[in-house]
């Protein structure tokens, strides 16, 4: 955790700036420590302890500006780093729109970094003897799950981690701005062989901001279910057929939508969502809100890099474009009005009731392919043209019939999202994107 | 290695006492990564280079390995009390509690790389700021002045100097100093209501001396190259079909089909779809793979390793049969082998993986380019790529075309773009039909993320591959 001495430090850095010539500066430290236990086959297999703490700048230097960062915090060895900063900021060109947000867009209510209940002290009083309990437990190498079944476990690896992350933001309008978080994950990698020697992998994780309520032992089991359902899969017939995306990947279809509403890809005019707000691009049923305030939830801040405080608002409200994300430069590029930079949680709501699950959905749509995994690819951002690898189920009258792995799905995000056919309510809240299983109908896709 | 040993300021002494403290829980081995890198960048947005950074990153990992276990821990300052405690960390491997005494590397004996890797005449920490923002700006003019469909530009130079000092408890120290420098651009370009965007980039292991006037002209010739196709470029109808890959940057099939099978950690572990076919037959005679540490000034070139071994050129495939996993100490130790230099970190906050270097098919003797396509009678030509996947176990990878051409009785016709191509890697290797005499290793930005990001290339001669699945509407 940043200590008293470190919050010093970092407002000495804009004092430092202002000496070495900048009108304006923001520093920002952040501070991180993380205890992994790995482990391969049931056995530990690493131990790691991290820590980090860095401080990163942004200079504006007469009419100038430049964003600098270092882990070297003594004093003279930072000293000298600012004023070498400042100068290198000195020789670049002169650009009057960088400025510093107005402070009545800034955050006022971070202060002690704890207001979102993401911060559990318990978590930094977890030793390694009990990380490694909790690693070896979860573990279900030799553990008797593959007996009497037609494939054999030949590899689990497992990762049990805490972490602690702190974040300082100041600047020389008097903005100071605190996050504090920490988290425990366990995520497992496992490998099967079938009795034709084929290899499969599943893999699963969860995740909690503090200690309490975490239960690794099912990821395992999760796992192990992910890969052997994979047993025997392959292409089947490309052509047109719904398409069902498992919520822990739907994100593959939506981030590019965000991707696509800043105001880089848009000032740049490298988006698929050019002169896209107002405008009803997407179904009515489609309803994306940025909720960045929920207490306890991963994703959740107050603030972002610029120490703008975040809203809660609609980012599309069903189906009209409500809004860009809008640094304060990129809002003097393009002449509007500034917002938050990113999205910070978004929020897909379900459609059209609430409450589906992803059975739901293959009931509804009665036959199609249940998308588990997506195997590379990606996407042209100016066009929204797309093409990823897919793995997943084949399904009829609402019930799985075959895995199907080796295929593709190719389209265009405008268009996909015009079949769109469902949206479930079973988004994990370990995700800072709360996407729930999607659904979509008459999808291309190709394969043998 | 006075000047790096000057910026870490450990004493012999205090290098052999960190060891023996990381094997004071009776590991079997224990090594010292100090790293000391600066990172510059410049932005060049709306005309303009309106944006800089600089950047320092300092610390030492310390590294304890009993058996094929690790422990591993560091610290953002070479200051001894924190070193002794990272050590003290790592020592958790071994053991709960601290013994008194491990064993004390009894020298401090100078360990060299290969000569030549990588040269930097004017370095780039000492180059002023203002000597590069016009080598940005005149890309920018030089590209618009081609094309006038250009309506924006973003260009980004980077460069980075890392100075890297290593120790082992085998008393070897070897230092090294590691330049890298990229440049990339990405531009968009308007015809009527259609918007294309490009990118191109080159990187490099040199000094300042890289942005020559004839690395400019390159680039923006690239850049803006074959553009009237770009507009007209459509999906193809997508499905199985041969599938011509054109020299250089289709070496991502290399890097994604197999070389990642190839690491040695997926094979030890059992992971990998190639763990039990070593010196079997994986394609057909006179193929020849390689992962290469010592191309001079290339992304991917290692003098020495992340764990102080030489930079080495390693067959992969030797005329068609498999011949060497990629080595880093640990699986080398697990095989009975000696490593092979590709036990490479992404800094001292990681430990070391086997991980690629410069990964490329030699030359083979199917003729040219033109006698691939023309042996084709429907498939599809690819030449530009984005990215690239693959899952270890099942051998499925994928990447994605930025651009190609339709390949139809033996001539390309209709430019093609924005499309994912799947296979299996063993398959694929096993279908490759004609390999051509024309290996290029391309210089692009490539960066591999396997649970570390570092810097690599790849390359390959023209090849045909008999069937994939091209995806299409």
């Amino acid at each position: 955790m940043i200590t008293a001495e470190e919050l010093d430090l970092t407002r000495q850095a804009l004092q430092t700036a202002r000496e070495a010539g900048a009108q304006n500066a923001r520093a920002t430290l952040s501070k991180s420590t993380e205890d992994l236990i790995a482990t391969l086959n049931g056995e530990v297999d690493k131990v790691t302890h991290c820590e980090d703490r860095s401080l990163s700048l942004a200079l504006f230097v007469d009419g100038r500006y430049g964003s600098f960062s270092t882990n070297r915090l003594e004093k003279d060895a930072l000293r000298d780093f600012i004023f070498k900063a400042a100068g290198i900021t000195r020789l670049l060109s002169e650009d009057p729109l960088r400025v510093l947000p107005s402070p009545e867009r800034q955050c006022r209510n971070a202060r002690t970094g704890r207001e979102m209940e993401l911060f559990d002290p318990e978590v930094e009083r977890i030793g390694n003897e009990e990380r490694i309990s909790a690693a070896l437990d979860a573990a279900v190498f030799g553990k008797g799950l593959d007996e009497g079944r037609d494939w054999k476990l030949v590899s689990e690896e497992g990762e049990y981690s805490n972490a602690v992350y702190d974040m300082f933001l100041t600047d020389t309008q008097g903005l100071e701005c605190r996050h504090t978080e920490s988290c425990t994950d366990y995520g497992v990698e496992v490998t099967i062989e079938d009795a034709n020697g084929d290899k499969y992998s599943g893999y699963w994780w969860d995740s909690v901001p503090g200690k309490a309520g975490f239960d690794a032992s099912e990821c395992g089991a999760v796992a192990l279910r992910k890969a052997s359902a994979q047993i025997g899969s392959e292409a089947i017939a490309g052509g047109k057929y719904n398409m069902v995306v498992e919520s822990d990947v739907a994100s593959k279809l939506v981030s590019p939508i965000l991707r696509a509403l800043s105001a880089y890809s848009i000032q740049q005019n490298d988006s698929f969502l050019m002169d896209a707000v107002g405008k009803k691009l997407f179904p009515e049923g489609l309803t994306i809100l940025d909720c960045p305030h929920i207490k306890g939830q991963t994703g959740s801040k107050l603030f972002d890099s610029e120490g703008v405080a975040t809203q809660e608002a609609p980012i599309i409200d069903k189906g009209t474009v409500s809004r860009y994300f809008i640094n304060t430069y990129m809002a003097g590029k393009l002449g509007m009005e500034p917002t938050a930079e990113e999205a910070a949680r978004p929020k897909v709501m379900p459609w059209p009731k609430p409450g589906m699950s992803r059975q739901d959905l293959m009931d509804s749509l009665g036959s199609g392919i249940l998308v588990t995994e997506f195997n590379g690819g990606n996407s042209n951002s100016a066009t929204g043209d797309f093409s990823y690898g897919i793995e997943g189920f084949l399904f009829e009258n609402g019930k799985i019939v075959k895995p199907v792995s080796g295929m593709l799905v190719t389209g265009n995000f405008l268009q996909l999202w015009q079949q769109m056919a469902g949206i479930a309510d079973d988004a994990r809240s370990c995700m800072s994107k709360l996407i729930p299983t999607l659904a979509f109908s008459n999808v291309e896709f190709n394969g043998n | 290695m006075n000047r790096i040993r000057n910026i870490f300021g450990v004493s012999d002494a205090q290098l052999q006492s960190l060891v023996a403290e990381g094997l004071g829980t009776g590991g079997g081995w224990c090594d010292l990564y100090f790293e000391h890198t600066a990172y510059l960048d410049l932005l060049l947005r709306d005309s303009q280079v309106g944006s800089a950074g600089f950047h320092i990153d300092f610390g030492c990992g310390i590294r304890v390995l009993s058996g094929e276990k690790t422990g591993y821990a560091y610290a953002e300052s070479t200051d001894y009390p924190a070193l002794l405690s990272a050590a003290r960390a790592a020592a958790g491997i071994a053991g709960s509690s601290c013994m008194a005494n491990g064993r004390r590397p009894e020298q401090v004996k100078a360990v060299s790389g290969t000569p030549d890797c990588y040269r930097m005449d004017h370095d780039w920490m000492q180059v002023e700021i203002a000597d590069l923002t016009p080598y940005l700006e005149r890309l920018e003019a030089e590209i618009r002045r081609r094309d006038s469909r250009v309506v924006k530009v973003v260009a980004m130079l980077s460069a980075s100097v890392s100075d890297i000092m290593m120790y082992n408890s085998l008393g070897e120290l070897s230092t090294d100093s590691r330049p890298l420098c990229s440049i990339s651009v990405q531009l968009v370009a308007a015809q009527g209501d259609r918007i294309e965007s490009r990118s191109v980039s080159r990187s490099l292991r040199t000094g300042a001396e890289f942005l020559t006037e004839e690395l400019l002209q390159e680039l923006a010739t690239e850049a803006v190259a074959r553009m009237d196709e770009s507009f007209e470029a459509s999906r193809p109808k997508g499905g199985r079909m041969p599938v011509v890959m054109a020299a250089g940057a289709s070496g991502i099939l290399l890097h994604e089909a197999m070389g990642h099978a190839f690491e040695a950690d997926f094979n030890r572990k059992g992971q990998s779809i190639f763990s039990d076919r070593m010196g079997k037959r994986i394609c057909r005679k006179g193929i020849n793979i390689v992962d290469d540490g010592t191309l001079p000034g290339n992304r991917g070139a290692v003098s020495i390793d992340d764990e102080g071994v030489p930079g080495q050129k390693t067959y992969m495939v030797a005329d068609g049969v498999l011949n060497s996993y990629l080595h880093d100490r640990i699986s080398a130790g697990f095989y009975g082998v000696a490593p092979t230099g590709n036990g490479r970190r992404e800094s001292f906050r990681y430990n070391p993986i086997p991980r690629m270097r410069a990964t490329y098919m030699e030359s083979g003797c199917d003729g040219t380019l033109v006698d691939l396509v023309g042996s084709v009678k429907k498939g599809i030509y690819v030449d530009r790529f984005s990215n690239g996947q693959v899952k270890i176990g099942e051998g499925d990878f994928t990447f994605y075309v930025k651009s190609g051409f339709l390949i139809e009785n033996g001539r390309l016709t209709q430019p093609v773009k924005d499309l994912n191509i799947i296979g299996n890697g063993p398959e694929a290797l096993a279908d490759i039909r004609a390999v051509a005499g024309d290996l290029k290793v391309d210089n692009g930005t490539w960066t591999c993320g396997k649970e570390q990001s570092v810097a690599v290339s790849c390359g390959i001669p023209s090849v045909l591959i008999g069937k994939l699945t091209v995806g299409g509407e």
